[in-house]
């Protein structure tokens, strides 16, 4: 059977609602449609990642991250947190993915053979996450949550992130500058050609 | 910054930048140039410890308070914010000089050394790595010299753990040098996380991790009677002020190789000799001595018991090891191991300022043996064994008679009654002398008021009332001392025993009034029974005993005598750019035992204002601080320690010239005689094959165990029940239906068997079953939130 | 129904926090395991950004999903040079292959 539409759901679905999330932002808490648009975006997210967990093609799975993680940037934008949206968008879906889907192309060669789990895995898998979803959503829906504060969150601005970047989160972001310039270091180390004289030891001995 | 902290915070820079500048032009510098290169740059940076030592020195109270500028705020964590600074006092300008200049003569020394040594791999000179991971480490130790903050303090820390990973496995190729880099690292390991974790205390409980800062919240935190130092909130009886200095103290004992880490030092011998005597005489070791010294003030007496067993400990087994080991480099391993223990008993009993004089007297003589010893193997083609040594005097009289400088100081060889003496004479007699007092001193003999005179008859504390006195008068102390010290001690009358413990501060302040020690009732005994103390002064005077005998033995059976293999002997010869560095070595080893630096380091101990366990702060000059602490020291008894130890390297040096004397035999017929107790100490008290079979083994044994329950029991049982079902079947098919009973039984079967396998999956080391077990047991405990709580 | 509040949030954070553990327990593929991962990520990343829109601690939240971007760039930058690795040596990208280190 063929789960085309699987991945070709997630595009019309994001245009829709990436235009209701425009005029939903503005509106107040209980406005129609804005839970109208919620509830597209989310239904779209979970479904690009139930899209994810079904597909069986590591292509189609990239393709239905992508739905995910527009999803999630729509959801940011209804959370009023335009700056994290447009990085989500930007980083995670323009960058991430890339690096993702490049990951696939360069080591499927070995077309036609499947990756299939065994009918048990699956059946445990799906026993653990049911179980836990389930814990999570009674956790969820029986806990008291605070009422959110009067008058909305502070907005998400570029100024008042960096603000609190710059100051607060000082060290984390200093951090965050060395663990990239080490990735970006430790990738090229790891993915470079193995060195002629590093013979003993780099083969695949079992 | 000050000049003095400029000066400083530049010497620790100019190494840096030699880092990077040999790490990217090492290569293309070349072999002598690279090794130029950093001793250019130790040297620089030496000279300007000089000059900080030479301001610091001529400035008075006020212009040191004045030449410490910090800490500077370096960025926050949540409310907490973390300060740097340079920690500036006389122990730091003390340590800073001796770290640069035992360094800049040990990178003479290098180039040299490795002159003559092939360095290739592979077609590729490694020869600069060596000098980059020199200047890396001596940034690193400098850094932590100057750190002003744990945390600061704690990433050189890392650093030079690194640094020794790197120098320890210079010659990688070998198994057993990239072995013994990975033993040393992975030990240092252990102890860092304790290291770690009493970190975490610290900033749990103290909310600061400077150094200063988080002295005053400790103070204060006592004087407010904080549940920190209550034994029944922590564990096993101790309170969370103890195991936090515990925590803090297992980094010190995994860097200073301290019982039960002491392992990896005698294997870092692997390394080239020179870095021996960087890491592991000199620089290295000390690290951990140091670290003790500066978090002494958050050691609660408890903690401060730990210490002081730990080092006796040390210094016994290692003190007995080295009468065995006949790797020249091997007996300075084992005497360096010892020495620490020294100085980490020293710590414990309270002789702070004792056992810090040790480390630096301790840093020059030891560079200067290992030195010599490297000069020796050098020059003996690479024969470390020293039976197949012998009457090298002839041929090295440089390297001989520096040797024996460095032999008679760690022997404490002294004339009691002329106070002529070198550094162990000195530092390791105050050491035992404070001992002395926790095993046997009273407080109420009143001794105060003879304090003046006996001192002045006493051998051990003359160091500085003679001509040689040095620029800067201990008695500068007291503008320091702040005046809670200056009241006479309260109610020492009420405690008993010997070796209670005393808690001045707070004694003479008026907080005592504030809350009357309801909480500090568990505090006021003195920690640990009245023999342990005891035990804390017997056997190391024993050992210091065994201890000249030891080096002497070494310098005998390398030097003198008569040649045992000639082979070794016609190939012997010395080079001047090595013994030139020996030869100011031992120079400094005098000049360390008499100037400048015992009292340096005594007005180090300022910082100890703060503490409020300070339980004996040692100094036989600096009589008021001493009257202080209300820690009078019984002068008349120490009198009678100078008999007792004063004349022990003779003892030693003649045993081991009788047994030595005449080459191998007699000592042969020794081992031969003694045979359980040789072996024992030949396997070093058979420590690396204990942790073989415990640790490995216990792995080991722990994974033999889940497979045989795997394999036994749980397959067992599935096989046990599939064939309990069939056995049912066969006799239930006789009287039932058989197909439906045997659908049931193969069902049960299966899924037995089934489950079997579920149970086996986990052994095989697929990611994805981890993650489905995680995710498990995360399932497991939201149900368990979501259901199982009671509403 | 119609008011959206921080429970919406959360429950649909925890949706794709499933789907993510599902996809990474039983996709053989390494990459799709990565792909769970990203997606286990964007949950705890929405949760993140739900609190700092419905609780009091301001942008807190939005700081940490920041990070939590950072983090995940680099992690799969890492990843995918692993598999890469990992597929030149083992000429296959199953990762139940990667078991060698099993004692």
């Amino acid at each position: 059977m063929t789960r085309g539409w699987l991945y070709r759901l997630p595009l019309p679905a994001l245009l829709a609602a990436s235009a209701l999330a425009a005029d939903g932002a503005a509106a107040p808490a209980a406005d129609p449609g804005k839970a109208v648009a919620f509830y597209l975006v989310a239904a779209v997210t979970v479904g690009s990642a139930l899209g994810c967990a079904i597909a069986t093609n590591i292509v189609r799975m990239a393709m239905c991250l992508l739905g995910t993680l527009g999803g999630v940037a729509l959801l940011y934008f209804l959370m009023s947190a335009t700056f994290l949206g447009v990085i989500q968008l930007i980083v995670y879906a323009g960058g991430t993915l890339i690096v993702i889907v490049f990951g696939v192309m360069l080591t499927s060669r070995a077309y036609g053979v499947k990756l299939r789990p065994r009918p048990v895995e699956v059946l445990a898998a799906l026993v653990v996450c049911g179980a836990l979803l389930v814990g999570l959503v009674a956790v969820l829906l029986r806990t008291d949550w605070p009422a959110a504060p009067a008058g909305g969150a502070a907005e998400g601005t570029v100024a008042a992130l960096g603000g609190s970047l710059l100051s607060v989160y000082l060290v984390p972001f200093e951090l965050a500058s060395v663990l990239l310039l080490a990735v970006m270091i430790g990738a090229a180390y790891l993915a470079q050609p193995a060195l002629p004289t590093a013979g003993d030891g780099a083969g695949p001995e079992e | 910054m000050s000049p003095i902290e400029t000066y400083l915070v530049t010497g620790v820079l100019i190494p840096l930048a030699g880092f990077v500048l040999l790490a990217f032009l090492g290569g293309r510098l070349g072999k002598p140039a690279a090794g130029w290169v950093a001793v250019l740059a130790i040297a620089a940076s030496c000279g300007l410890s000089a000059k900080a030592l030479w301001d610091w020195t001529h400035l008075d109270a006020a212009g040191r308070l004045a030449a410490r500028t910090g800490p500077y705020e370096w960025a926050r964590l949540g409310d907490t914010v973390l300060t740097v600074g340079v920690n500036l006092d006389s122990l730091t300008i003390i340590m800073f000089f001796m770290v640069t200049l035992i360094s800049t003569c040990i990178f003479v020394f290098s180039v040299g050394y490795m002159a003559g040594h092939s360095d290739e791999i592979d077609h590729v000179s490694k020869y600069h790595r060596f000098f980059t991971y020199l200047c890396l480490f001596d940034f690193s130790m400098l850094l932590l010299v100057i750190a002003d903050s744990l945390l600061l303090l704690f990433i050189s820390w890392e650093l030079v753990g690194l640094c020794s990973y790197l120098l320890i496995g210079y010659y990688f190729h070998k198994k057993s040098a990239s072995t013994a880099a990975m033993k040393a690292f992975i030990t240092n390991r252990v102890g860092d996380l304790g290291f770690i974790i009493g970190l975490g205390l610290v900033f749990v409980h103290l909310h600061d991790l400077s150094l200063a800062g988080a002295a005053a919240k400790f103070r204060d935190a006592w004087a407010a009677g904080s549940p920190l130092f209550d034994p029944a909130a922590g564990l096993l009886g101790l309170s969370p002020a103890t195991w936090m200095g515990m925590l803090l103290f297992c980094g010190a004992i995994g860097k200073s190789a301290q019982f039960p880490l002491h392992v990896w030092l005698p294997d870092a011998m692997e390394g080239p000799t020179p870095v021996s005597a960087l890491i592991h005489a000199a620089t290295m070791v000390a690290a951990g001595v140091y670290l003790t010294a500066r978090i002494f003030v958050l050691l609660t007496p408890e903690a401060q018991l730990f210490v002081a067993v730990i080092g006796c400990i040390t210094l016994t087994l290692a003190a007995l090891v080295a009468i065995v080991q006949t790797d020249i480099k091997k007996v300075l391993a084992y005497s360096t191991i010892s020495q620490l223990g020294y100085m980490m008993l020293g710590m414990g009993v309270g002789a702070w300022i004792a056992a810090l004089f040790h480390l630096l007297t301790h840093a020059f003589f030891k560079a200067l043996m290992f030195l010599g010893s490297g000069q020796v193997i050098e020059g003996c083609h690479h024969e470390q064994d020293m039976r197949k040594m012998g009457g090298l005097w002839r041929k090295m009289p440089v390297t001989c008679a520096t040797f024996l400088v460095g032999v008679l100081a760690i022997a404490g060889a002294g004339i009691p009654a002329a106070h002529i003496g070198l550094g162990g004479y000195f530092s390791k007699d105050e050491i035992l002398a404070v001992a002395w007092h926790r095993a046997y001193g009273r407080e109420d003999h009143g001794a105060a008021q003879s304090h003046g005179s006996v001192a002045q008859a006493n051998g051990l504390w003359r160091m500085g009332k003679g001509p040689t006195a040095p620029e800067v008068s201990v008695a500068d102390i007291d503008q320091f001392i702040p005046a809670s010290w200056a009241q006479p001690p309260g109610e020492h009358a009420s405690e008993s025993g010997g070796a209670a413990h005393h808690r001045p501060v707070a004694d003479a302040t008026p907080r005592e009034e504030t809350h009357p020690g309801a909480a500090q009732a568990g505090h006021a005994r003195a920690p640990g029974p009245r023999w342990l103390w005891i035990a804390l002064f017997v056997v190391p005077v024993i050992m210091a005993y065994v201890t000249p005998f030891y080096m002497m033995r070494a310098w005998w059976l390398t030097f003198m005598g008569r040649p045992r293999d000639h082979h070794v002997y016609d190939h012997a010869h010395e080079s001047p750019l090595m013994y030139l560095p020996l030869v100011v070595l031992a120079i400094g080893t005098f000049v360390s035992s008499y100037f400048l630096f015992r009292p340096l380091v005594a007005e180090g101990a300022v910082q100890m204002s703060t503490a409020p366990f300070l339980t004996m702060l040692y100094d036989g000059e600096a009589a008021t601080a001493e009257h202080a602490h209300g820690v009078p020291i019984d002068h008349a008894a120490h009198r009678a320690l100078v008999p007792a130890v004063g004349f022990a390297f003779v003892i030693g040096f003649v045993l081991a010239i009788a047994i030595y004397g005449r080459g191998l035999a007699l000592a042969t017929k020794l081992a031969a005689a003694l045979r359980p107790l040789h072996t024992l100490l030949e396997h070093k008290f058979y420590f690396d094959e204990l942790y073989g079979v415990v640790l490995v083994g216990g792995v080991a044994a722990l994974r033999a165990v889940s497979y045989g329950f795997d394999k036994y029991v749980v397959d067992g049982l599935v096989n046990l029940s599939g064939l309990l079902t069939r056995v049912a079947s066969w006799f239930s098919g006789v009287i039932l239906d058989q197909g439906l009973v045997d659908g049931l039984v193969n069902g049960v079967g299966r899924v037995t068997y089934a489950l079997g396998g579920l149970v086996r999956r986990p052994q095989v080391g697929r990611v994805r079953n981890y993650i489905l077990f995680a995710a498990g047991s995360v399932a497991v405990v939201v149900l368990w939130a979501a259901f199982g709580r009671v509403k | 129904m119609l008011t959206i509040g921080l429970t919406h949030y959360l429950v649909l954070a925890a949706a794709l926090l499933c789907c993510g553990l599902y996809v990474m327990t039983t996709k053989r593929n390494a990459v799709g395991i990565l792909i769970g991962a990203e997606l286990v990520l964007n949950a705890a990343a929405l949760n993140l950004v739900a609190f700092a829109r419905y609780g009091a601690g301001g942008l807190d939240g939005q700081v940490a999903t920041l990070f939590v971007i950072v983090l995940a760039a680099a992690e799969a930058a890492i990843a995918i040079a692993i598999f890469v690795n990992y597929y030149r040596v083992l000429a296959t990208i199953d990762a139940d292959r990667g078991d060698t280190l099993k004692g």
